[in-house]
C-alpha cells in the first residue's frame, strides 16, 4: 500500500533529486499551487528555477460536507515548475510515476490536449491533462503568460493531484478511506474538517465581511506595491482572490459582479507581477548561470 | 536525371487530436506545392500522422533540378558594335558588367531589336540543398489553432519539436526544423520501443515504425479500432454504435490502436440513457455497448498499448466510470428532489453575457416570442405549452448534472420535466431546443420543441447583435453562425413559410432600448445581411448555383422555406427547360426600365403585332401564374414563365422599345415592367449567368 505521506515523500524527493528547491507550501489559503509566489513569481524573469512543493488548495464551492467521496473543499496538490522547461520534460515525469510503483508499459499513459487558463492572475499555459487508465492524474503545462506578461524562459508546470492518484494506486472508492499513513486514513483526519468548512463556506460566512476583506486587501495591495513592497503586495492580493472565492461559494456574486471582481483582482496580480519584473522586488533572488540546452 | 524518395518526419510532444488531420495535410500540400515551385515535382506524394510525428513521403523526386537558361540584355547590336563589327566601350561595359570576355557576348533579336546578351546556363540544384531551404519554411508556415513557446521560448509552434528524420534516397538531408537538426533516425512508441530507431531508406520507414508499436496511417488506425471494438462488444453478445466521429478522435490519440472491454455496475443502467452515454463518450471517450434491449454494462476504451498485460488498464477505466457514473447517480438524484419552477429564482445569478443579462431575464424574453412564433405559424393552440417550455427551458442550467455535463443542457431539462409530469409537448419541447446542433443534424420532433428553439436562436442573434458582436471571417465565438442555420433549417423542416423579419425585430425590441451598441434599426440591417447569407448557403448546399442563390434571394429572403423551395424549383427547372432567352430578355429588361415607376400597359398604344402577341402571351400566362405562385407549385409556374420566351424574343427584335413617340415608349416600358412585375415572383431572372 502507497500511503498519502509515502506518496508525497517519493515525489519530493524524486523532484529533489531532479535539482529542485523544495518550498513550503503558502501559509494562507490558495486555490491552487500556481498562486504560491514560488511558481507566480519566480517564473517571470530571466532566472532559472526549479522548485517543488505541496500546496493545501482552498476551492470553497467544491466543498461537500464530507459526504461525496470525490469532491473536497480542500485538496492537496504537489506542485513541480522547471524553469527552463527542460527537452526531456515528459520522460523525467514518467520517470516520476516509476518512482511510485508505476510501470509506464503496464498502463496507458497519454497527454490529451487541456490549456490552463487563470483569469484572475492574467495567467494561461498550453499543455495536457496527463490520464492514465482513464483517469486525470496530474495538469501538464508550458507556462505562455503570467500576470499578463509573456514568459521567456517558459517554464513547464506539473501539478499532481495527490488525493486522486492515492485514490486511484490504493484502488479505494472514497477520498475519505486513503490511507494516510498506514494506520489513519484521509478521512479520519480530514472528514469532520470537510464537514465544518463546507458548512461556514455555505452557510455561515459573513459576506458582508468577505466584500469588506476584499475592498480593503486591494487598498491594501496598492499601498504595499506604493512603498516598494512586493511579497506583502501579493499575499494582499491572494486574499483578495481567496475572499471572491468566499463570497462565490456563498452564491452573493451576481453575473454582472463577478467580471468586475476578476477584472480587480487581475489588475493587482499584474501590478505585482510587473513590480516583480522590473526589479525583482528589492528582494536578493539567485542568479545562477542560465543552464544549458541539453538539460539533466 | 535520377529520382528518388524523399521521407520527412517532424517528432512532436503530443498535437491535440483536432489539429492532427489540418496539419498533416497543410505540411504535405506546402512541401508538394515548394518542391514544384523549385521544378522538383514528385510523382506522388503520402503523408501520416500521429499524436507524435507528422510525416510526409514525396515520391521519386528528381535528384535535381534541370538546368535553366537565362538570358540578360545589354546595350542594342548597331551600339555596341562600330561599322568594322569590332565592339565598342558600351560592349566592353556590358561584357565587364557580367564578367564575361567580349568575344562571349551573343546578339539576339528582342523586343529592341538586334541586342547584345549574354547567355548562360544555370545549373540546376541538387534536391537535397533546395529541401533543406523549403522544409523548414513550410513548417514555420503551417497554422494551428493555438501555438506555445518552449525552453528559451523562442521559437513557436503547436508542441516543442523533439526530433526530425529526413532521407532524400538513403541519406540524411542535413536541415534544421525549428533549431532542430535532421538525423537518420527516430523513436519508436514512448512505452513499447526502446533507444533510436533508424531508417536506412524512405520505403522502410513505415514496417520500422509498425516494428516499434508506431501505425503511422491514421485511417489504419481508425479501422482497427472498430474492428477491434465490434469483437470485443460481440463478445459479450453487443454491439457498438456506428461512432465514426468517436472513432476518428481516439485513432488520433494513440499512436498504437490498442483496445479494451471494461464493465461498470449494472445498476447504472436505471439512469436515463442519456446521461450514461454522456459520460461514457464525452468524458471518458469510451465507446457505449448496446445490447438488443439497450445498453450492457460494458464499454469499450482505447489504449496506447498494445495489450493490458496485467489487466491494470481495464482495471482502472473500470475504477473511473464506476466513480464518474456513481457522480452522475448522485447529482441526478439531488437535481430530481427539486422542480425545474424551484430552480429559476437561481436564474437571476447565472449570467447570460456580460452585458444582455442573466438568464432569467432571457427566460422572461423567450416566453414572449415563444408565444409570437407560435401565433406566427398558426399554432396559437400550442402558446400555453410553449411558454411553459420557454419559461422552464434555462433552469436545468442550475442542476448539478448540467453543471457537470455541459452536453447535457436541454436533454437534462427535459427529463426533468418528464419526470415531473409536464406534457410530452412541454418536456420534448425542453429537450430538442438545442437542435439541431449542426449541419446534418436534425432538427426538433414537433413544432413546440421548433418554436422554443427558433425563440432561443432569435434572441441570442438579436442580443448579440444589438451589442455589435458581429462574428468576423475567423471568429464566432457565440455560435451565431450555427444559431442561424438552425433556424434556416426548422423553418424549412417545418415548411414554416413566412416572413421572419417581424419576428426578428420582435427579438431586437425585447432588449432594453439604452442597451449600447448598434440601435435596433441598424441591427435589424446586419441581422438581415446575416440571415441572407446563412440562406444563400443552405441554398447553395442544396444542390443550386451562386447565381441561381442570387436569383432567388433578390426577390424575398425572409421567408426562408419558401427561398429554399423556389431554389430548388428554379434548379431542376433550368435543367430542364432553356431559360437563356429569357434570362438575356430580363437582362435587357432591366438595363432598359432602371427604376421607372410606370402604370400598367394600355392595349390601345400598341402598334406593332409583336408587342400585340406579346401583351396577349403576357395577359394568359399570368392569369395562370396567379394561382400557381400562390400554390406554390413553383415548377409549373416556372414552365409558364418560360413559355413566354419566344414572344419576347419576337418583342425585341421586331418593335423598338424605344420609340420617338413618347405615350408609345411609355406604354412599351410599362409592359416590360408588368411582366417584370408578374414574373419574378419567383425568382429574378436577371440575376442568371449565361453565356452571351
Amino acid at each position: 500500500m502507497l500511503t498519502l505521506q509515502r506518496l508525497i515523500a517519493e515525489l519530493l524527493g524524486f523532484w529533489e533529486a531532479e535539482g529542485c528547491l523544495i518550498e513550503q507550501p503558502f501559509d494562507a489559503p490558495v486555490g491552487a499551487g500556481t498562486m504560491h509566489p514560488a511558481t507566480f513569481l519566480r517564473v517571470l524573469g530571466p532566472e532559472p528555477w526549479r522548485c517543488a512543493y505541496v500546496q493545501p488548495s482552498r476551492r470553497p464551492a467544491d466543498g461537500r460536507y464530507g459526504q461525496n467521496p470525490f469532491r473536497v473543499a480542500k485538496h492537496l496538490q504537489l506542485q513541480v515548475i522547471l524553469k527552463p522547461s527542460p527537452e526531456d520534460v515528459q520522460e523525467i515525469y514518467l520517470r516520476s510515476l516509476e518512482r511510485l510503483g508505476i510501470v509506464a508499459a503496464e498502463h496507458d499513459i497519454r497527454f490529451e490536449e487541456d490549456n490552463w487558463e487563470s483569469p484572475t492572475l492574467g495567467a494561461w499555459g498550453v499543455g495536457w491533462q496527463v490520464v492514465m487508465d482513464g483517469m486525470e492524474i496530474t495538469q501538464f503545462t508550458y507556462f505562455q503568460q503570467a500576470g499578463g506578461i509573456d514568459l521567456a524562459p517558459v517554464s513547464a508546470e506539473i501539478t499532481y493531484g495527490l488525493e486522486r492518484i492515492a485514490m486511484f494506486l490504493n484502488k479505494v472508492d472514497s477520498i475519505f478511506d486513503v490511507p494516510w499513513t498506514e494506520s489513519l486514513t484521509y478521512g479520519e483526519i480530514r472528514q469532520s474538517e470537510e464537514a465544518e468548512l463546507s458548512k461556514y463556506y455555505f452557510e455561515v460566512a459573513d459576506t458582508g465581511l468577505a466584500s469588506l476583506l476584499l475592498d480593503r486587501y486591494e487598498a491594501e495591495a496598492r499601498k504595499a506595491l506604493e512603498a516598494g513592497l512586493l511579497i506583502p503586495a501579493y499575499e494582499a492580493t491572494l486574499v483578495c482572490s481567496h475572499q471572491f472565492n468566499v463570497l462565490d461559494a456563498r452564491g452573493a456574486v451576481s453575473a454582472t459582479d463577478r467580471v468586475g471582481l476578476i477584472r480587480r483582482v487581475r489588475d493587482l496580480a499584474c501590478a505585482c507581477a510587473r513590480a516583480y519584473v522590473s526589479n525583482r522586488g528589492g528582494t536578493p533572488v539567485p542568479v545562477t548561470e542560465p543552464e544549458p540546452a541539453t538539460a539533466i | 536525371m535520377k529520382r528518388d524518395d524523399f521521407l520527412f518526419e517532424i517528432r512532436t510532444e503530443e498535437i491535440p487530436a483536432a489539429e492532427l488531420a489540418g496539419a498533416r495535410q497543410d505540411l504535405a500540400r506546402g512541401i508538394t506545392d515548394a518542391l514544384s515551385d523549385e521544378r522538383l515535382a514528385p510523382e506522388d506524394v503520402e503523408s501520416y500522422a500521429t499524436p507524435r510525428r507528422l510525416v510526409v513521403w514525396a515520391k521519386n523526386v528528381p535528384d535535381r533540378q534541370p538546368d535553366r537558361e537565362t538570358e540578360v540584355l545589354g546595350p542594342p547590336a548597331g551600339v555596341a558594335f562600330d561599322a568594322d563589327g569590332k565592339p565598342t566601350p558600351a560592349a566592353e561595359g556590358f561584357a565587364r558588367a557580367q564578367k564575361v570576355d567580349v568575344s562571349d557576348l551573343a546578339i539576339v533579336e528582342s523586343a529592341r531589336g538586334r541586342t547584345v546578351a549574354v547567355r548562360r546556363t544555370v545549373p540546376g540544384r541538387a534536391a537535397a540543398e533546395v529541401l533543406c531551404e523549403i522544409v523548414p519554411r513550410v513548417v514555420g508556415a503551417l497554422t494551428f489553432a493555438k501555438t506555445m513557446r518552449w525552453g528559451a521560448g523562442e521559437r513557436p509552434f503547436v508542441r516543442p519539436v523533439r526530433g526530425v528524420l529526413a532521407l532524400y534516397g538513403g541519406r540524411v538531408v542535413p536541415m534544421e526544423v525549428l533549431g532542430v537538426p535532421a538525423r537518420g533516425s527516430t523513436v519508436g512508441h514512448r512505452v513499447l520501443s526502446n533507444g533510436d530507431v533508424p531508417v536506412a531508406a524512405p520505403s522502410e520507414y513505415l514496417q520500422r515504425m509498425r516494428g516499434a508499436y508506431v501505425e503511422p496511417d491514421g485511417e489504419a488506425r481508425r479501422a482497427a479500432i472498430l474492428d477491434s471494438a465490434r469483437r470485443l462488444a460481440a463478445a459479450v453478445g453487443g454491439r457498438i454504435d456506428a461512432d465514426a466521429d468517436l472513432a476518428a478522435v481516439l485513432a488520433d490519440l494513440v499512436e498504437w490502436p490498442g483496445l479494451v472491454r471494461g464493465s461498470f455496475d449494472a445498476s447504472y443502467l436505471e439512469l436515463p440513457e442519456e446521461i450514461t452515454t454522456t459520460v461514457m463518450r464525452v468524458h471518458q471517450k469510451f465507446l457505449p455497448v448496446r445490447g438488443l434491449e439497450g445498453l450492457l454494462p460494458y464499454f469499450i476504451a482505447v489504449m496506447d498499448n498494445a495489450a493490458d498485460r496485467r489487466g491494470f488498464i481495464a482495471k482502472g477505466n473500470e475504477w473511473v466510470i464506476n466513480a464518474r457514473l456513481a457522480d452522475a447517480r448522485f447529482f441526478f438524484r439531488e437535481d430530481s428532489r427539486e422542480t425545474l419552477e424551484s430552480r429559476l429564482p437561481e436564474l437571476e445569478r447565472l449570467s447570460f453575457q456580460d452585458r444582455l443579462g442573466s438568464y432569467a431575464a432571457k427566460t422572461a424574453r423567450l416566453e414572449e416570442l415563444a408565444e409570437a412564433i407560435a401565433e406566427a405559424v398558426g399554432r396559437r393552440d400550442l402558446v400555453d405549452d410553449v411558454r411553459t417550455a420557454a419559461k422552464l427551458s434555462k433552469a436545468d442550467l442550475t442542476s448539478r448534472m448540467v453543471r457537470e455535463f455541459t452536453d447535457l443542457q436541454g436533454v437534462m431539462g427535459g427529463i426533468y420535466a418528464r419526470a415531473e409530469g409536464h406534457s410530452e409537448s412541454v418536456w420534448k419541447g425542453i429537450y430538442d431546443q438545442y437542435l439541431p446542433q449542426g449541419q446534418g443534424d436534425d432538427p426538433p420532433r414537433e413544432d413546440a420543441g421548433a418554436i422554443v428553439s427558433l425563440a432561443d436562436r432569435f434572441d441570442t442573434l438579436a442580443g448579440l447583435f444589438r451589442i455589435g458582436r458581429l462574428p468576423t471571417g475567423s471568429k464566432d465565438p457565440y455560435g451565431l453562425r450555427r444559431a442561424a442555420q438552425g433556424a434556416i433549417a426548422i423553418a424549412t423542416a417545418r415548411k414554416w413559410r413566412i416572413d421572419w423579419s417581424p419576428i426578428a425585430r420582435k427579438a431586437l425590441s425585447l432588449y432594453p432600448a439604452e442597451l449600447p451598441g448598434l440601435d435596433p434599426g441598424r441591427a435589424f440591417a446586419e441581422l438581415e445581411t446575416f440571415f441572407a447569407e446563412r440562406l444563400r448557403n443552405a441554398i447553395e448546399r442544396a444542390g443550386s448555383s451562386y447565381d441561381e442563390a442570387s436569383a432567388v434571394l433578390e426577390v424575398g429572403r425572409w421567408d426562408f422555406a419558401d427561398a429554399a423551395e423556389r431554389a430548388a424549383a428554379l434548379t431542376e427547372a433550368r435543367r430542364r427547360l432553356d431559360f437563356r432567352t429569357l434570362v438575356l430578355a430580363f437582362k435587357r429588361i432591366r438595363n432598359i426600365l432602371e427604376s421607372e415607376a410606370l402604370p400598367d400597359p394600355s392595349p390601345d398604344l400598341y402598334r406593332e403585332d409583336a408587342e400585340r402577341a406579346l401583351a396577349a402571351d403576357f395577359l394568359q400566362a399570368r392569369a395562370l401564374l396567379d394561382d400557381l405562385v400562390k400554390g406554390r407549385r413553383y415548377s409549373e409556374a416556372l414552365e409558364t414563365i418560360a413559355s413566354i420566351a419566344p414572344a419576347l424574343d419576337r418583342f425585341f427584335v421586331d418593335v423598338l422599345v424605344n420609340a420617338p413617340e413618347e405615350d408609345v415608349r411609355r406604354n412599351r416600358h410599362a409592359l416590360l415592367a408588368a411582366i417584370r412585375r408578374e414574373f419574378t415572383k419567383i425568382a429574378d431572372f436577371s440575376e442568371i449567368v449565361v453565356e452571351k
